[in-house]
């Protein structure tokens, strides 16, 4: 508990969203709310017959994949958002935060619901026994972790959380976007396609937010966190290149996954405002992939899927003047 | 470029290039038409069953129980020869990855491991005109012409279906009472395993059941209400699908003034709670014209329970009109009632669409209005265009009829509007079309559920669509909700109406018999035929005059001569047009969807079995886009206006969805629904919302995300 000068608890003033230092905050706010929405609503049953169409080593590298996935939403909901709050600059800001933390508890919920839906007990067991004990995965939860420790710098920490979100999700996004082009569990895929539409504007809000208190830094600090930024980047590549390889050997798509990699790590520094590292060849994304991650427009058949592109719309109510018939 | 591009990558991305521009911001068609090419190459010819001959193939398949040989046995061998090779000589090919795609994953007949393909797209063709022409050489070639040019399309279930052996009904759609009984109730669930097995989406309407918490054998509080039913019957559909080939699908309407009604949108809430959430099944709310007069006022609505206005009045609660009996209602003390805001109904009921696109909504009194035939209209279907009476069915304590009701099953098809234009006999590609649905109607005999059964024997109900209008007008560069296109869009349909209706008056003439009630139709007093001989519906603007060039439209004198033809000899088919949604057919048709403005210039389109596919929309080129505004850039306004000019002329209804981005508000979806309702709209279909992404966190380059 902070405490003021006379040695008692601080009691924070009243957030009034009326009035705002940062309009970003609001607009973020907003877009996170309307997006608002919960594992249940997406059919994922309908799935069942798909999934029994994997063999049985894609069924597992696609269960070890959430695993994964679901890893790094628990560290930023339970880690990531929280350690964040301290260093919000407003108050609207750390209320944004809030909403991060809960979503990425929705994310890794919703691991769950697929695999209640579509595996055994068993083999959910056995790959999470899996995630604890794979190195690459540990090693970049670890790397994470390490700048959301108590008294770490927050700027770095929101580098290392732009890395988590726009990064370090999609060697595991990749697969049910795979999958899907292929006609393959298309109901997991329009979930999955709404927690990226989530991790997109969290990752976009971070580095945001770290842009504006770079600005407020001396050149010195500026070339110290910039260093700083792309030797994580390259830390965490390495990590993710082995994990990818790992994962993705027997299928022979290693070569894809990466370039979908570079491309993200790219899209990380324009977060966070920096040039990029990779050139536009090594990034050149399959197009069923990349086309793939557009949630909005879809024009999908209600019968088999609910989309992804519903939201909490703005109630308002109607006048005399509209009813005037 | 693009040959080296294709020898790297598979059919799926060449079609994904359709959605990211290249370097000079045009769009991709060649990479989809590349990915069309490289799908028959990789794909389809490698694992197509090879033939030496018709015969040979025709042998087999009949033999090896893949075709229906008594199809095939009702025109001689050499007729055959000549169908089959009349067809392959027009050389057809699929313009876009998605129709090909979308025909061989869904349509084509398999081998039964599922792996090799046995028929080709005109294999396809003709043995749905041999089915549906049942020995009529004739009219077999005729049905082969209309199909294969595009001008007719049958609905996918007669396509999918038709000369199979094993093979699903080729009705698309039911529509099943449900009354305030147990027997009813249990009947309709086991109506709904059975016609979801066989194909076709399935209807079924809550509004005669008693509500939660009304009393049973007069004890009170026993009732569960709606959303148990609704419930049971998600999963009835769930759990019978067509063989697998088509997902089981059903839709439930209730009556805005029913006292479930709340509970009864919550369940499609995104918070709502597991044990109420409904998923998959549709839902549709029939909305009274005392609804939108009580919130004019901005007065509170009554909701009444079923079970006591059928006690007091005698007949089910969906047999009153409520804008009839409101006052009488509200006055009578004997009906339980509640009361909610009318206006925050209508807002729930936005919000509910925002969340959700559902529910559809029919406005009844509107519908009963322009309804031709004797009876009451109480609900519609899956997807909203059909509007058909019904009569309620009893029963006896042992399941069985005490008296057979009809209930309301429908064959659809639909016309390309661009290519019938083409084709410069509009009277004769009608004709053909009301035909081919005929001969599903009279082919079609489900026994499983008799009232159905009744009900299309005594109606001989088709559903005639259209779909393809905006890649037509843009095609002849008019814009879509322009005036020269509502204007087009008037004339085309009142056209379509004269030839439809003089189609089933010369099938009363052949086979000397009416639809049952033609004699208390409006057709029968000649009343429904003074809007089109008190007015000419022709071509007033210079441009719609040339669209028609060389096509004979029907004036006031062909009208009162058809009015007397009619009034003479009476009409085969009760009922003869009705727009649906047109998903898959028209991708394989090669068409925009139905009436509707398209979604996009480049379409996402997403379905379980095809996965995410991109589809451009028809005729469109890098030269002409201007014309090819989407749903979103169109409005409410002129999409509104565009199917008022339709709606005049079709006896049924029209799929209508609307299309809002997603900083729109409820009110401004109300505003649509009034301005709807106001023009004459008959029912409304989904509500569509469309996210732009976040400044900063789209797909680069992405031709669906950019406006």
């Amino acid at each position: 508990m902070t405490k003021d000068h006379a040695g008692r608890i601080a009691v924070p003033r009243a957030i009034n969203w009326n009035r705002l230092q940062d309009d970003k905050d609001l607009e973020v706010w907003n877009r996170l709310t309307v997006n608002f929405w919960l594992p249940e609503k997406v059919p994922l049953s309908n799935d069942v017959q798909s999934w029994a169409t994997l063999s049985a080593a894609e069924q597992q590298l696609t269960i070890r994949v959430f695993t994964g996935l679901t890893l790094l939403d628990t560290i930023q909901n339970a880690v990531g958002a929280p350690a964040m709050m301290p260093d919000a600059l407003t108050p609207h800001e750390e209320a944004v935060l809030t909403n991060i933390a809960f979503m990425e508890a929705v994310h890794a919920r919703s691991y769950s619901s697929i695999f209640s839906t579509l595996c055994s007990t068993r083999e959910v067991d056995e790959a999470f026994r899996w995630s604890e004990e794979n190195p690459q995965l540990q090693a970049k939860a670890r790397a994470v972790l390490e700048t959301y420790a108590p008294g770490a710098d927050p700027l770095k920490r929101k580098v290392a959380s732009v890395f988590l979100e726009s990064f370090l999700f999609y060697s595991g996004f990749y697969l049910p976007m795979y999958w899907s082009s292929r006609a393959k569990l298309t109901n997991t895929a329009d979930l999955i396609r709404l927690i990226i539409r989530d991790e997109a504007v969290h990752g976009y809000y971070i580095g945001y937010k770290f842009q504006r208190a770079l600005e407020r830094q001396d050149a010195a600090r500026r070339a110290e966190l910039k260093e700083y930024t792309f030797s994580l980047l390259f830390e965490l590549y390495e990590i993710e290149a082995k994990y990818t390889e790992a994962l993705y050997d027997d299928l022979g798509l290693t070569e894809e996954v990466k370039s979908f990699l570079h491309y993200n790590a790219n899209k990380a520094l324009q977060n966070l405002g920096f040039e990029a590292l990779f050139p536009a060849e090594a990034c050149e994304v399959n197009p069923a992939i990349l086309a793939a991650l557009s949630p909005d427009s879809e024009n999908h058949d209600f019968f088999s899927g609910s989309g992804s592109s519903y939201v909490i719309g703005r109630a308002v109510a109607t006048e005399d003047a509209d009813w005037d018939f | 470029m693009l040959d080296h591009v294709s020898d790297t990558l598979d059919f799926h991305a060449l079609n994904a290039m359709l959605n990211l521009y290249d370097a000079e911001g045009r769009i991709r068609f060649d990479a989809d038409r590349m990915a069309a090419r490289q799908y028959f190459l990789r794909h389809v010819n490698q694992n197509t069953v090879f033939f030496h001959s018709l015969d040979e193939k025709l042998d087999y398949l009949v033999d090896e129980g893949y075709y229906e040989a008594e199809v095939l046995a009702a025109y001689p061998r050499a007729f055959l020869h000549r169908i089959w090779d009349a067809a392959f000589a027009k050389k057809f090919r699929f313009p876009t990855f998605l129709g090909a795609f979308k025909y061989y994953t869904s349509y084509t007949l398999r081998t039964r491991d599922g792996k090799r393909f046995l028929e080709r797209y005109e294999d396809r063709v003709v043995m749905c005109a041999l089915t549906l022409a049942r020995g009529d050489e004739a009219l077999a070639m005729a049905f082969m012409e209309e199909i294969l040019s595009g001008r007719f399309q049958p609905a996918t279930p007669t396509f999918l279906n038709a000369g199979k052996k094993s093979r699903g009904e080729l009705i698309s759609c039911f529509l099943l009472r449900m009354e305030d009984n147990m027997e009813s109730i249990g009947r309709s669930i086991n109506s709904a395993l059975q016609l979801s097995r066989r194909g076709g989406g399935v209807a079924l309407m809550l509004t005669n059941i008693r509500e939660h918490g009304a009393p049973i054998k007069g004890i009170e509080n026993q009732s569960s209400g709606v959303i148990p039913i609704m419930k049971l019957l998600e999963d009835s559909f769930s759990y019978a699908n067509q063989l697998g080939a088509r997902q089981g699908a059903g839709a439930v309407y209730l009556n805005a003034h029913h006292p479930d009604i709340l509970r009864f949108l919550d369940t499609k809430r995104e918070n709502a709670d597991e044990k109420i959430r409904i998923k998959t099944l549709s839902l549709g709310v029939v909305i009274p014209d005392v609804t939108f007069e009580l919130a004019r006022r901005n007065a509170e609505m009554y909701l009444f329970s079923p079970h006591d206005v059928e006690k007091v009045y005698g007949v089910p609660f969906s047999e009153i009109s409520v804008t009839e009996k409101y006052a009488e209602m509200v006055a009578d003390k004997r009906i339980a009632k509640k009361k909610i805001g009318a206006r925050a109904f209508f807002q729930t009921l936005a919000e509910i669409q925002f969340e959700s696109g559902y529910p559809y909504i029919m406005f009844e009194d509107t519908v009963n209005r322009a309804n031709p035939v004797a009876g009451r209209i109480t609900m519609s279907n899956l997807c909203s265009e059909i509007l058909q009476v019904n009569e309620a069915s009893t029963y006896k304590e042992d399941l069985s009829y005490a008296h057979l009701g009809t209930d309301i099953s429908c064959n659809l098809g639909s016309l390309n509007i661009a290519k019938t234009m083409d084709g410069a006999d509009l009277g004769a590609t009608v004709e053909r079309a009301v035909r081919a649905l005929t001969a599903v109607s009279e082919m079609s005999a489900i026994d499983s559920v008799p009232s159905v059964r009744r009900g299309n024997d005594e109606s001989h109900a088709i559903g005639l669509g259209q779909m393809n209008l905006h890649g037509y007008l843009a095609r002849e560069r008019v814009h879509y909700g322009s005036p020269e296109g509502v204007e087009f869009t008037s004339v085309y349909f009142a056209a379509v109406a004269f030839h439809a209706i003089r189609a089933s008056c010369a099938l009363a003439r052949e086979t000397g018999e009416r639809f049952r009630g033609f004699e208390q139709s409006s057709y029968a007093s000649g009343g429904f035929f003074d809007k089109y001989t008190d007015r000419d519906w022709l071509p007033q603007s210079g441009t719609v005059a040339q669209l028609f060039a060389g096509i004979a439209l029907p004036g006031r004198t062909d009208w009162a001569a058809l009015k007397a033809e009619v009034m003479a000899h009476g009409l085969y088919n009760r009922n003869l047009q009705a727009v649906p949604p047109t998903g898959s057919i028209s991708y394989i048709n090669n068409s925009t969807s139905s009436i509707h403005p398209i979604v996009s210039k480049i379409e996402i389109r997403k379905e379980g079995r095809i996965g995410r596919v991109y589809y451009p929309a028809p005729f469109m080129t890098n030269d002409n886009l201007e014309y090819y505004r989407d749903a979103y850039e169109v409005g409410p306004e002129a999409l509104i206006e565009t199917y008022a000019a339709a709606t005049e002329h079709v006896d049924q209804g029209l799929s209508l969805t609307l299309f809002f981005p997603a900083e729109a508000t409820t009110r401004d979806i109300n505003r649509a629904q009034i301005l709807a309702w106001r023009k004459g709209i008959k029912t409304l279909y989904y509500v569509r919302l469309r996210q732009t992404a976040l400044e900063g966190t789209e797909v680069e380059g992405c031709v669906s995300c950019t406006l």
